[in-house]
């Protein structure tokens, strides 16, 4: 009863919020219902503690049904929802952080001195420890092209990982150009500097990704994708497979970048190249492997490091000069 | 690469710049500059990677509109003046003709896609992309040096040795901390170039021979990045010293070849009037010089850590292996300061 209350309460707050700025948010694109989401948020931080018993409730029993955080405030607050202050607000922020990018460039590489850098054996890129790290993620699914397979993220217990999860159908979409389906993917956003500038990561010091996940026993492919300066290098990607054991105990995965192998628009190609490591863009999780039904994937933490031991250059050598053994 | 293939190749690229070095017409230089760019475009994808690919696009597209801007000065030109001769009264056509060399150069303001191509190749292709590339363009300036702009020349070597150096600064790849090295040492060349292009010349090759010998010692350890180049004291510690050197030649210290160039370059402007260009140019200088020695610092200061324990690894496979040209290159680019008499005698 009481819950019900809460999200009546809620849908009508937020209706008040949203309709008289739907025309403009109409006009200039999803991009400012964001500052309309944020201001929200940041008068409910403001607010008492009543909101977040009700949302604890919620979380309690209704969890799986809602995953987006709503964060409820009482009727009598009144969002402040300015424009022009939000604007402003961005422009500032990016020229703050083009500050940081200008003295991070006298401190050293990545904001830390040379030393630091060179001598990194090993660094945890990803980690899944609050809400602000599935900021960094988006999932897409084949609902894209039609298809009816579902993927969600949110945090997992005691927020100490993630868990992507949801249910994979390999049913078609009915739409006379696409004759197979069925797939599910997690993709890191591309890591963005001052003034939305892509940046992308240098991992030429190490040789192996590392993972820690619990899986459910399906086969997941992990892909990774360079820097895309030209646009047709969108379609470019290194894949390798994932094979998850299922059960109750954590799964260190540990793939050298030597393995990945190369394809283009979604297919593998004849002619293999190594896996450069000095811009990469983004990595991200790919099922489908044609069966249908629910899927998870739990992830702890994504990180690389220096394998000393792993002195492989590149695994498939498919040219005559490379391996003229092949090729006589 | 098909060794018969190979060689047609080469030749191609050297025919092309000894076209453009050689030619009175600007016809034949725009050929000359052409044949270099078919000829670098299979040097730069001989390994068959996607960024190999990015690369030349790049470097295509870049020379490509350099020599649309080139022969669309060309052609006013021959409309004003009705002659093919490498000549440029115009003050405008001249600023054209710059700017398209200067994009050829890689000089600033248009220096942006220099790092990102020379990252993109395999060593070799990046050597030859870095040094011998500049030959053909360099040659352009030298023959119509009259008729250049000094503002666009004196703003250009500002902002190329001022954006080589800062550029510079947080790279750990080495092709493009090379990559920036050129963009600084070409504002040199573009400083003195209205004063006195003989110095350029001198300028020139003493950077290519020091670039040339860098390269060489990277290849000799097929290494991409300064982690990887750390460990050479392991290997062969004497090229640990070699690379300490030469890369103080590259900086500009006596008593080194290196120090020549710039110590020449000032006293012109100097003897110009130009004490100004000449303080700010040696003081930009400077931040080239710190990531020289913080190179040097990694690589030949300190005994990076390294998986053995041992001061010099067990030599399985030969530790040098180009002997004779690092021997000869090192010589050139460390020694030669005792003969500037002989190179001030040439100007």
């Amino acid at each position: 009863m009481a819950l019900t209350h809460m999200w009546i309460h809620s849908t009508s707050v937020l209706s008040k919020c949203l309709k008289p700025h739907v025309a403009p948010c109409l006009l200039w694109g999803f991009h400012f219902a964001d500052y309309c989401s944020s201001s929200l948020q940041k008068s409910v931080t403001l607010s008492g503690k009543a909101p977040s018993q009700g949302k604890t409730e919620e979380n309690l029993q209704g969890h799986h049904q809602r995953e987006v955080a709503l964060d409820i405030m009482s009727p009598e607050e009144k969002p402040e929802i300015s424009f022009d202050k939000a604007i402003i607000d961005e422009i500032k922020d990016h020229f703050r952080r083009l500050k940081v990018d200008i003295v991070n460039h006298w401190i050293g590489p990545e904001g830390r001195p040379l030393h630091e850098v060179l001598l990194e054996q090993a660094k945890v890129v990803w980690q899944f420890r609050g809400k602000e790290d599935l900021d960094k993620w988006m999932v897409t699914s084949d609902k894209t092209i039609g298809g009816r397979s579902e993927v969600f993220l949110k945090m997992g217990k005691n927020n100490q990982s993630a868990l992507l999860y949801g249910t994979l159908s390999s049913e078609p979409p009915q739409d006379g150009e696409n004759s197979s389906s069925g797939y599910c993917a997690m993709i890191s956003r591309i890591p963005r500097g001052p003034f939305e500038r892509k940046r992308s990561f240098d991992w030429s010091q190490f040789n192996t990704l590392y993972l820690r996940v619990r899986g459910d026993g399906r086969p997941w492919m992990v892909n990774i994708k360079e820097d895309t300066d030209l646009i047709q290098k969108k379609n470019q990607m290194y894949s390798y497979f994932l094979f998850t054991r299922g059960g109750p105990y954590w799964q260190e995965v540990k793939i050298p970048f030597s393995k990945f192998f190369f394809s283009n628009q979604g297919r593998i190609r004849d002619v293999q190249s190594q896996l450069l490591l000095d811009k990469i863009s983004s990595i991200g999780f790919t099922l489908a492997d044609k069966v249908d039904g629910p899927f998870f994937l739990e992830i702890d933490f994504i990180g690389v490091f220096n394998d000393p031991a792993h002195v492989e250059e590149f695994a498939y050598e498919n040219s005559p000069e490379l391996n003229p053994r092949l090729f006589k | 690469m098909n060794p018969i293939l190979a060689l047609f190749i080469y030749f191609m690229l050297t025919m092309g710049t000894i076209m453009v070095l050689i030619s009175s017409h600007w016809l034949l230089i725009w050929v000359g500059f052409e044949m270099n760019l078919m000829a670098m475009i299979p040097i730069m994808m001989i390994k068959q990677n996607s960024r190999s690919t990015e690369s030349a696009i790049k470097y295509f597209l870049v020379q490509t509109t350099a020599s649309i801007m080139l022969m669309m000065s060309v052609s006013i030109n021959l409309m004003l003046t009705g002659q093919w001769t490498v000549t440029c009264t115009n003050n405008m056509l001249s600023s054209i003709i710059t700017i398209s060399m200067l994009m050829k150069l890689g000089a600033a303001p248009f220096h942006m896609w220099l790092p990102e191509v020379a990252q993109g190749l395999p060593l070799n292709s990046s050597m030859i992309l870095l040094t011998w590339q500049k030959i053909a363009p360099m040659s352009i300036l030298y023959s119509f040096f009259p008729s250049l702009n000094i503002y666009i020349m004196f703003i250009s070597a500002l902002l190329s040795i001022a954006l080589g150096g800062w550029g510079g600064l947080n790279q750990t790849q080495l092709r493009k901390m090379m990559a920036f090295s050129s963009i600084a040492h070409m504002g040199w060349m573009m400083a003195i170039l209205c004063y006195n292009p003989n110095i350029m010349i001198i300028n020139l090759i003493i950077y290519l021979m020091m670039t040339v010998t860098l390269f060489y010692i990277f290849k000799n350890n097929s290494t991409t990045n300064i982690a990887n180049l750390s460990l050479i004291w392991n290997k062969s510690p004497l090229m640990a010293l070699l690379l300490a050197l030469i890369l103080l030649s590259l900086g500009g210290l006596p008593p080194l070849t290196g120090f020549l160039p710039k110590w020449m370059v000032a006293q012109e402007l100097i003897n110009n009037d130009n004490t100004i260009m000449a303080l700010i140019m040696l003081m930009l200088a400077l931040i080239n010089l710190f990531f020289y020695l913080r190179l040097i610092y990694s690589t030949s200061l300190t005994m990076f850590p390294s998986m053995n324990n041992v001061k010099l690894n067990w030599q399985y496979t030969k530790s040098n292996k180009y002997p004779l040209t690092i021997i000869i290159l090192s010589v050139i680019s460390i020694l030669m300061l005792p003969l500037s008499p002989m190179f001030i005698n040439l100007y």
